[in-house]
């Protein structure tokens, strides 16, 4: 067969029955048993979500599955169009209405994680309400289950895990392969090629293919030489797992460069989280002096343009704080979501009024708004607390609006409920990652505003 | 009546108008009725410490220069508020392309705080400088000359503002507590002063906030700057030293975002409150902390960030109070 080697070995060698389906046992068995109890009626969750990283296998398992159970499969997946009114024309009919042939049949929603925004309207309330009415197993596949616009799909689903393979599994799969291709490999090479890719298989077999056909044979030294890691974004909670758990420049360096968040993000969350991990009062302080370097090199860049400065930040933040821990033990902890971030955006009418007023007062004091908040407005504040009216009159006589007076004399609500230190105890994760992402989106625009300014 | 009402505040209302009536700095005064009378001037930069009158000098030379409607030749900007070179150059060029009818024949630009441009954004300045000579002088007011690139500092004349004296303080203090009929302990304008040393502006507010509460005593005066600095600052270092980080960071952030005071503001309060009797701390540890709030604030005013240099230097107490308990 000349044109086989034009079929992508991740299309040919996909599994054709359960049994060639390797690993992921647990999975499997729920997996099974769940379409079992459909035969009997339908089970209280009638959606499953299958989930885990890149690679491992969610999309396989169902195709193998059906295969298995002779089930037709109605599939869409994130490169569909998949608003309200597509889900209602193309999968609804097929979930409510029992199949003509008789065929058992499943329903196939790839990638839910990626319906969401806007081009997907109204996606997951409609998915919500098709687990409901559906009368055929429907399975959902994600790489992010716990993103927040998912948690009703969650609650909904029985939530099934894919887990990364491991290297026995893989190795002897990518064996499987070579014999076939009729391809010289070495054991120690797709060992690599596993370890680079970090259990993602379909990224090991393109890998395979990439080096088998071009060199005939796979070898360490080839794959030393060509294969690189995937860059892979790592999630700020990993991040800074890393960077405290480094031992060596270089491990610590690759956690800051393989950052989801920008470096400014970076050091929000260092900030928040130094005090959380390193206990030890020596280890904070030389973890926040790096940090401080770290954030006076960031000054000298943004105000001298030189970029060449980027490299130093990213050494304090990264090997100067993976070094501060001396004395403190690693603890498993769970990191905090910038508290600065939150409040940022929680005081923000707040902070608004309080610039409005200032831009006001120094406008007729001839001040910087600068001055008027360091002076006036602790002023008005302190005359407020003994004359009440007089102040009023003051501030009125200055043209300040009610929320601006209010936001002055401390009574604005948005503050002070959410300042005071018992109300800031840690997010849900949910919470935190929702916050997270509207945030990095916030501060990716701003970053980008800064540099093209 | 729609434009607000600027009386209610005596530091506003007790601005001297004219140069006539301004009490202090005779040199200077001197030397800008010349020049009001000769309806020329050159570029100037004035220094000196905050409350001095710098900007109230300016604007009685614009007023006694172009008369009452001295505000249509004048354009004040203040470059802590302006974003950038290129606003101010927009407002300059703007504002300065109008040729001027009247007797004088340019227009005053006062930019104040022009000590907190960069280097960079100087330069530009200069460049203004003399392209809008013929049509426009520059007032340039700072805190520090010395921030001042020297080219500017060469083209300009120098007018050096010196803190007031007690006694003209206590003095003027003393004419307003009179215009508003209110009633002081000579003891406690001297606080005033003591607190203030020689800033009017703050002076004044301060006397305007002590005479809220009825008799301007000593008690009183205590009380409203008790009041207007939020006892968090305090706190705040007696958590850190306390080991209390989490607690001493919550409050820095309280400071910052809902009292809006910048990480400048909070560290030069610190360093006030420092040598406070009322804090318990070894002299040692006074001097400790004093030198360490400098390099902090000097690091803020080089363009650091200042939560992050803040929480360092809570960390930096945090260890401080660790090692001074353990000894």
């Amino acid at each position: 067969m000349p044109e086989s080697s034009y079929i992508p070995w991740i299309i040919k060698y996909r599994p054709k029955s359960l049994s060639d389906y390797v690993d992921q046992e647990e999975a499997k068995t729920i997996l099974l048993n769940w379409l079992k109890a459909w035969d009997r009626g339908s089970p209280t969750k009638k959606a499953v979500l299958l989930y885990g990283p890149p690679g491992v296998g969610k999309t396989s398992l169902v195709e193998a599955i059906s295969k298995e159970m002779n089930c037709e499969v109605i599939e869409t997946n994130a490169s569909d169009f998949r608003r309200r009114e597509d889900i209602e024309k193309r999968i609804k009919p097929a979930a409510t209405k029992m199949s003509l042939s008789g065929k058992k049949r499943l329903i196939l929603i790839d990638e839910v994680d990626g319906l969401s925004g806007t081009a997907d309207k109204g996606g997951i309330e409609t998915m919500l309400e098709l687990t409901s009415i559906t009368k055929h197993p429907i399975i959902m596949t994600a790489n992010n289950p716990f993103h927040p616009d998912l948690k009703p799909l969650r609650d909904a689903s029985l939530l099934i895990e894919l887990k990364k393979l491991n290297q026995r599994d893989v190795v002897k799969l990518l064996k499987g392969i070579c014999e076939k291709e009729k391809i010289f490999c070495e054991d120690e090479a797709l060992k690599i090629i596993h370890t680079k890719n970090e259990g993602d298989l379909r990224a090991s077999i393109n890998d395979l293919q990439n080096l088998g056909l071009s060199f005939g044979k796979v070898t360490a030294s080839l794959v030393n030489e060509l294969i690189y890691y995937r860059d892979r974004e790592v999630n700020p909670f990993d991040t800074l797992r890393n960077i405290f758990t480094s031992k060596y420049a270089w491990q610590s360096k690759l956690a800051v460069s393989h950052s989801q968040v920008d470096i400014d993000t970076l050091i929000e969350w260092l900030s928040e989280n130094i005090p959380v991990q390193l206990t030890e009062p020596e280890d904070m302080y030389l973890a926040f002096q790096a940090l401080s370097r770290a954030d006076i090199y960031r000054g000298r860049m943004k105000r001298t343009q030189n970029y060449d400065l980027l490299t130093y930040i990213s050494e304090m933040v990264g090997p100067a704080i993976s070094l501060s821990r001396k004395k403190t033990k690693f603890k498993w902890i769970k990191y905090e979501f910038p508290k600065k971030i939150r409040m940022m955006s929680e005081t923000k009418k707040a902070r608004e009024s309080l610039n409005k007023a200032a831009a006001k007062i120094a406008k007729v004091t001839h001040c910087s708004r600068e001055t008027v908040k360091s002076e006036y407005i602790p002023m008005l504040r302190a005359l407020y607390k003994v004359n009440k009216t007089l102040a009023t009159q003051i501030m009125e006589g200055l043209k300040l609006e009610d929320d601006e007076i209010r936001v002055i004399v401390g009574k604005s609500k948005e503050s002070t409920e959410n300042t005071e230190p018992s109300s800031t105890g840690p997010m849900n994760a949910e919470e935190s990652l929702r916050k997270f992402e509207t945030s990095t989106k916030k501060m990716g625009t701003r970053a980008r505003k800064k540099r093209s300014q | 009546m729609s434009s607000p009402d600027m009386h209610l505040l005596w530091a506003e209302k007790y601005r001297p108008k004219s140069l006539d009536d301004i009490v202090n700095q005779e040199d200077i005064v001197v030397r800008l009725k010349k020049f009001v009378e000769e309806k020329n001037v050159p570029h100037m930069l004035f220094t000196g410490p905050p409350g001095t009158g710098k900007t109230t000098a300016a604007l009685a030379f614009a007023h006694d220069l172009y008369g009452e409607s001295y505000q249509q030749y004048i354009l004040e900007m203040n470059a802590s508020d302006e974003r950038g070179i290129d606003d101010i150059r927009t407002k300059v060029k703007e504002f300065a392309r109008a040729r001027v009818v009247g007797s004088v024949p340019f227009k005053l630009i006062i930019l104040d705080e022009a000590d907190n441009m960069t280097s960079d954004a100087q330069q530009a300045l200069r460049r203004m400088m003399e392209n809008f000579t013929a049509t426009s002088r520059f007032i340039l007011i700072a805190n520090y000359g010395s921030k001042i690139i020297e080219p500017i500092q060469s083209r300009a004349a120098l007018f050096r503002f010196v803190p007031l004296s007690k006694e003209l303080v206590v003095q003027r203090l003393k004419w307003i507590a009179s215009k508003e009929e209110v009633e002081y302990d000579e003891r406690a304008l001297e606080v005033i002063y003591e607190i203030c040393e020689g800033d009017l502006r703050r002076a004044i507010n301060l006397l305007q906030s002590s005479s809220a509460i009825g008799k301007v005593t000593v008690d009183a005066v205590y009380k409203v700057m008790g009041l207007a600095h939020p006892k968090e600052i305090r706190e705040m270092v007696e958590n850190a030293l306390e080991g209390k980080f989490d607690v001493a960071r919550e409050r820095l952030r309280k400071l910052m975002i809902e009292y809006g005071l910048s990480g400048v503001d909070i560290i030069k309060q610190v360093h006030r409150e420092i040598f406070s009797p009322e804090i318990q701390l070894s002299e040692e540890q006074r001097v400790l902390i004093a030198d360490y709030t400098g390099e902090i604030l000097y690091r803020m005013v080089e363009g650091a960030d200042d939560e992050i240099q803040m929480s360092s230097f809570l960390a930096w107490l945090v260890l401080l109070g660790r090692r001074t308990s353990q000894e």
